[in-house]
């Protein structure tokens, strides 16, 4: 008697359950669903706008876009170098910073809390003030040209690097910290020879990551003043040389694509 | 004779409330092979800890060589630190550096920090630890990586890194409890001669009362925080083990 | 105590064996890593070369750029009722381009998806068209989009949608491409039809990872829709640019400070969910 009471009491708790899971699926479907209405009338989106748009879009990838002047390869190369350098000395730059951030930033290597708490609110704000801005208000102080790309890149890299480093310190097993400090070394020696082996793999891995980020972020810093190909691709457009932009384009797809394949290649040899 | 390690009256008490140790007294003389037995939860690993300050004790004096190590400011702690060897359960090993480094870590202490943190160690210090992993058997591995090594291996590692320290006393913390059988024992002999050899005083928490027996020359049996039992194993009868245990007698080897 | 007593009893004389081998060499260290770094090295030297900065303009720039730091306090919050409701936009762009996104891409990510696709050329043209869409980055897509349909928001909400589109086809169809064939088989085996096989099989078992992408897609969506603005696709970059040409730091410095509170508490937002799932 017992048992059957309780069984029945089980399914109903079942019951109860799926009910409460089917109440709160709708209630997301219909949140997402609201959202989505409130942001198309929002924005005065309209279907058919979009559809007739589609003739223009087409008329102007395949007439003004395509093909791409592959005369002007010559010029942009340097614009896209540029893009490169400056993704590459922003993920080295930024990647040394976090790296002495991120010891300071993280629970297990922190030499005190307060120091942790100050750090990660510096590197919040860096992190969640988007690359192009900090380049936008770099822009006003340093004038146009390479020095704000690379400095926003540098900020962006910071920004992200510390977190995820810190993130990767405080996996870190703390029992290996343990038995150094047992062998009577000193707080550097600890960091040295008992964090820092095992934080490697994660500090290559998130660092050849933020490349990737970099070369993007660079290939569009130029937008707003920052140099590299994103210069020559906004001047193109307002200069109505379309075809140009469309080689410059192809320049970005191909460095990004590069840059993507080289890291995964270095990353499957290192980890 | 003068004790080496003298545990005065100590109490711990955790930030959360938890007592894990409360008046615990005893005298280590040199040469004994101590090994301290209890349930899981007993504070063993805490006393331990307590004995070279990883873990900060609450009340009490732990005294190594006429030293207060609870008193010690932290340089003086990684001092005495270098003169007590440490062995752990889970071998914690820096897994991505060779056998050899990791012996090498014991001399960390001894070397100047810049040097150390590079992994710079001198001519000396490389000859002895090498001499320690071939008097452990492990000549052949020791340009592995660490983590390429059995479980086995890796605590005669870990038992190379303390011994590379010249301790005068080694903690070991169950240092059998992550290993098989056939590896227990051989980590067991291996601790055992290598401190009867060397003249070094030892203190090992087990959770197998067999193999407590078996090679201690004194047991002391802690159950919830208090020392409930001091003395040679011929005096552990069947009765103190019940009442150490709680009627729950572990098993000999934990199944993995 | 009897297992204890099976292994070998001497374990001296084992290990002395042991050391009669042949003698052990160093082996050598693996040159990979070195040469990455010292490549790493030299190109980073030869960037800062080629790149050649002012220093002397990165000193003074510097110092401008503390001085306007100060200048930029305190905070103009008079422009609020422009900022605001641009600031909605934004948010507003962000996520009608993610859903439209989603949508297409929960399609599309089946064709991608090799062991679902009718055959491998589909699965490659589309996964094509997906690297060169995820490859391009959103401000390009919406600098073209303006060219074709005019300034204002819809361009951001295509740019963002056809961006997002390429990493969600990419990630939703590796989620497919990990899933365990053998439950494919077992519904195909009972005699289901594809369609069949994706509803009942596919969607279930990589819901929990499409609902973690789509997550983070719109964090993504919403830091890059606050930039859009800059080139004229809508929303409150338009406001920091505008403000920023007529060096009114005061009002910049509170867009920046909205466009951080944005994105930070959508990150907050974001960290609760993936706790949840």
């Amino acid at each position: 008697m017992h048992n059957k009471g309780k069984r029945v009491m089980e399914l109903e708790e079942i019951r109860d359950i799926r009910q409460r899971k089917r109440v709160q699926t709708i209630l997301i479907t219909l949140l997402v669903v609201g959202l989505t209405i409130w942001s198309a009338l929002g924005t005065d989106f309209s279907v058919y706008e979009v559809f007739s748009g589609l003739g223009l879009i087409s008329n102007f990838v395949f007439i003004d876009l395509l093909p791409p002047d592959v005369s002007t390869s010559g010029s942009l190369l340097g614009a896209i170098l540029e893009t490169l350098y400056m993704g590459f000395v922003g993920m080295v730059v930024g990647a040394m910073i976090a790296l002495v951030l991120s010891f300071l930033a993280a629970g297990t290597t922190t030499p005190h809390p307060i120091i942790q708490v100050v750090v990660r609110a510096f590197t919040s704000i860096i992190r969640n003030i988007p690359g192009l801005i900090w380049a936008l208000i770099l822009v006003a102080s340093y004038g146009i040209g390479v020095t704000v790309g690379t400095l926003s890149l540098i900020l962006g890299s910071v920004g992200f690097l510390t977190r995820v480093f810190a993130d990767t310190l405080e996996e870190i097993d703390t029992g290996k910290i343990e038995a150094l400090n047992a062998t009577g070394s000193s707080y550097l020696q600890v960091l040295a020879q008992g964090v820092f082996p095992q934080f490697i793999p994660g500090f290559v891995a998130w660092s050849l990551y933020n490349l990737e980020l970099n070369i993007r972020a660079s290939t569009i810093i130029g937008m707003v003043g920052g140099g590299g190909i994103g210069f020559a691709i906004q001047k193109g457009i307002k200069l109505f040389q379309y075809k140009e932009v469309s080689m410059a384009i192809i320049l970005v797809l191909v460095l990004i694509l590069s840059t993507e394949f080289l890291t995964s290649k270095i990353r499957e040899r290192i980890i | 004779m003068e004790p080496i390690l003298k545990i005065e009256n100590l109490d711990k008490v955790y930030p959360d409330g938890t007592v894990a140790l409360s008046n615990i007294n005893f005298n280590v003389y040199p040469g004994e092979f101590v090994v301290v037995i209890g349930p899981s939860g007993a504070g063993k690993s805490t006393l331990l800890r307590c004995m070279n300050r990883l873990v900060e004790p609450t009340n009490g004096n732990v005294i190594f060589k006429d030293k207060k190590i609870n008193k010690a400011n932290s340089k003086q702690v990684k001092q005495i630190r270098r003169e007590i060897g440490m062995v752990f359960q889970n071998f914690n090993l820096i897994d991505r550096l060779t056998v050899l480094n990791n012996v090498l870590h014991g001399r960390l202490g001894y070397t100047n920090t810049i040097k150390g943190s590079l992994g710079i160690f001198s001519k000396k210090d490389i000859t002895e630890a090498e001499e320690i992993l071939a008097r452990v058997g492990l000549s052949k591995q020791k340009y592995k990586r660490a983590d390429e090594l059995s479980g086995g291996q890796m605590q005669r590692v870990g038992i190379s890194r303390a011994l590379s320290q010249r301790p005068r006393l080694i903690l070991a913390d169950e240092p059998i409890a992550s290993l098989d059988p056939a590896s227990s024992k051989n980590i067991m002999d291996h601790i055992y001669n290598i401190c009867t050899e060397d003249k070094i005083t030892a203190i090992v928490n087990l959770h197998q009362v067999e193999v407590a027996i078996k090679y201690a020359t004194r047991i002391i049996g802690i159950q919830n925080g208090e020392v409930i039992f001091d003395g040679q194993p011929s005096q552990l009868t069947d009765k103190v083990i019940d009442e150490i245990y709680h009627d729950r007698r572990p098993p000999l080897v934990h199944a993995q | 105590m009897s297992e204890l007593e099976k292994s070998s009893d001497n374990i001296y004389s084992l290990n002395r064996n042991e050391d009669n081998n042949e003698m052990i060499v160093k082996p050598k260290k693996d040159f990979f890593i070195k040469g990455v770094l010292i490549f790493g090295c030299l190109f980073f030297l030869f960037s800062l070369y080629e790149l050649n900065i002012d220093y002397s303009n990165l000193l003074e720039g510097t110092v401008a750029f503390f001085i306007m730091l100060g200048d930029m306090f305190p905070p103009n919050i008079s422009e609020w009722a422009y900022v605001l409701p641009a600031a909605i936009e934004s948010l507003q762009v962000a996520i009608l381009g993610t859903v439209i996104a989603v949508v297409i891409s929960l399609v599309l990510a089946f064709l991608a998806a090799e062991n679902l696709a009718p055959n491998k050329w589909v699965a490659r043209i589309v996964k094509s068209f997906a690297t060169l869409m995820r490859v391009i980055p959103t401000i390009i897509w919406a600098l073209i989009f303006i060219v074709a349909v005019g300034l204002g928001p819809l361009p951001g909400v295509l740019a963002i949608a056809v961006h997002s589109l390429g990493m969600l086809i990419k990630v939703f169809a590796q989620s497919v491409e990990e899933m365990d064939g053998g439950k494919i088989e077992a519904l195909k085996a009972s005699g289901a039809g594809s369609v069949q096989i994706i509803a009942q099989g596919v969607i279930p078992t990589v819901l929990t990872a499409l609902m973690a992408w789509t997550i983070l897609r719109l964090e993504i969506d919403i830091g890059e829709s606050t930039i859009l603005g800059l080139v004229g696709a809508g929303g409150i970059g338009w406001e920091l640019m505008r403000a920023m040409r007529s060096y009114d730091f005061n009002t910049a410095l509170f867009i920046t400070m909205v466009i951080f509170v944005m994105i930070f508490s959508v990150e907050m937002l974001s960290n609760r969910l993936k706790l949840k799932v």
